[in-house]
């Protein structure tokens, strides 16, 4: 099916507020949670979307979480993307399983990464993660322990002697040390995950 | 179209029959020959399964014992480290353990992320470290000879 | 040795560029701290201070761009106290070699440096320097290649 079709199907067999676009990747369909199920039910029956590749979530920052979901039709051979926002606080969601049965380790891993439930999952115990393990990796506000306990070893400016963080040493006529404020961070690392 | 529910995997559907792990035999030439166990956990898993088939020259040993040597290539996560412990507990006295690549190093490359242990010497003994990401299959070799030198 | 074996064994001449271990000329080394930033695993140990470089002030007697208004600040150079690299963390990424301007990384082909004792996979200024003997020349252009700029 060409992206136009598929923006057609959807555009009549799904309700207005279920979004479309369609770029070089396939078609993305933007769903409200309340019409989760429908619209994955569509894709399969309807859109011919036979093949489930993959569910995951993105953490948007304060837009909340989207749950993702990649579904693949192997005798259309269009590829069909569903996303759906939920809110920060207690993100919901039906389970999937009951349209695409693969879905169930994808929502166990999406559940134990991020924290988003899944309504009526058969087995929604964790699956990669082990056993006392505490918070939801995947989230952006959650700190990489060994990068905040490590020390940086690029901190120091060329030159620099002593601690960083503290004035180093004046030992030589015209050495200087680093203002504080001009002081950068590792790169990929957050502020306020170094070493207090 | 439905949901539908896919048999469990193992030969014939039966739980637990599929491939277990590998124990090969490396004949040094005089003296000692080491039995190798190798937990295979990631890339570096495919290294070590090139040297063993090439085998190559050892270093004469000097004791005239077979030793176990407990190879461990590959990431070891916070959930697979009990098996590894228990692998490590199975394999039979005289033992050795060889760390092979980064990650069973120090956790190399993925020292950092939330579900890695970093090195598999955080909860067994290693005796050898081979560095590497992954090391060549000849640098197992070297590893192993450097094994036998402490014998 | 049985079928199936790869080709390219130390026997057969390793390839070109191949990444065994790093090394470092210590006398290409600015303490530019690039290396040290730029490496993902942050196992590129820098230790340096500076110091003043005998007979050169800006703007005193020896600098003659300037005029001599009286003395001028003292010029300094960074000296590398501790350059070490961790290799049971090291990935083999070679971003650091790539990263220095100065040409003071290189790749080395060997790999059988393995050791009893972690600690002594930290290798320090010393080893580092020993490991340049073992460094190939550098692998000649492709043919069709636009010739180098310098």
């Amino acid at each position: 099916m060409a992206p136009e079709e598929i923006i057609a199907a959807a555009g009549s067999g799904l309700p207005p507020e279920v979004g479309c676009e369609a770029d070089h990747r396939g078609v993305m369909l933007r769903v409200p949670p309340g019409h989760w199920l429908a619209a994955l039910a569509f894709a399969r029956e309807r859109l011919d979307c036979d093949f489930f590749d993959w569910l995951t979530a993105v953490d948007e920052a304060d837009e909340g979480f989207s749950v993702v979901v990649h579904v693949y039709s192997l005798a259309g051979r269009h590829h069909v993307l569903l996303a759906t926002p939920l809110p920060r606080s207690s993100p919901r969601l039906p389970t999937a399983t009951g349209i695409y049965r693969g879905a169930a380790w994808h929502e166990r891993e999406t559940h134990e990464m991020f924290g988003i439930g899944f309504d009526g999952h058969p087995h929604l115990a964790p699956l990669l993660l082990p056993d006392g393990f505490e918070g939801h990796p995947l989230r952006k506000d959650f700190a990489l322990a060994a990068r905040a306990a490590k020390e940086w070893p690029g901190a120091k400016e060329p030159g620099e002697r002593g601690v960083p963080g503290e004035p180093g040493e004046r030992g030589a006529p015209g050495e200087r040390g680093v203002p504080r404020a001009r002081r950068r961070g590792p790169p990929h690392v957050p502020d306020g995950w170094g070493p207090a | 179209m439905a949901a539908v529910d896919l048999p469990p995997p193992g030969v014939a559907g039966r739980l637990g029959t599929g491939p277990g792990p590998g124990v090969i035999t490396v004949d040094t030439g005089s003296g000692c020959s080491l039995r190798v166990f190798d937990a295979g956990l990631a890339c570096c898993g495919v290294e070590v399964a090139a040297a063993l088939r090439r085998g190559g020259a050892l270093a004469t040993a000097t004791s005239g014992q077979q030793l176990n040597v407990f190879i461990v290539a590959g990431t070891v996560t916070d959930k697979l480290a009990p098996y590894v412990l228990e692998a490590f507990r199975d394999t039979p006295l005289p033992r050795r353990v060889l760390s092979f690549g980064a990650c069973a190093n120090s956790g190399g490359p993925y020292w950092d992320s939330y579900c890695v242990t970093k090195g598999v010497d955080q909860f067994i003994p290693v005796d050898v470290y081979v560095p590497g990401c992954p090391p060549r299959p000849e640098a197992l070799l070297a590893g192993l000879t450097l094994v036998l030198r402490g014998e | 040795m049985g079928a199936g074996v790869t080709a390219g064994t130390p026997a057969d001449g390793l390839p070109a560029r191949s990444r065994g271990v790093i090394a470092l000329l210590e006398e290409n080394c600015t303490v530019c701290m690039l290396c040290a930033r730029e490496c993902p695993d942050w196992c590129i140990y820098i230790e340096s201070h500076q110091e003043p470089v005998p007979g050169a002030e800006y703007g005193g007697a020896g600098d003659p761009a300037r005029a001599p208004a009286g003395r001028g600040r003292q010029r300094v150079r960074n000296v590398l106290d501790r350059f070490a690299i961790d290799f049971s963390l090291c990935m083999y990424c070679g971003i650091c070699v790539e990263a220095c301007p100065y040409d003071a990384l290189f790749w080395s082909p060997e790999f059988s440096y393995a050791e009893t004792d972690i600690a002594a996979l930290t290798h320090e200024q010393g080893r580092l320097r020993e490991w340049m003997w073992t460094v190939p020349p550098p692998p000649a252009h492709d043919q069709g290649q636009r010739p180098p700029q310098d």
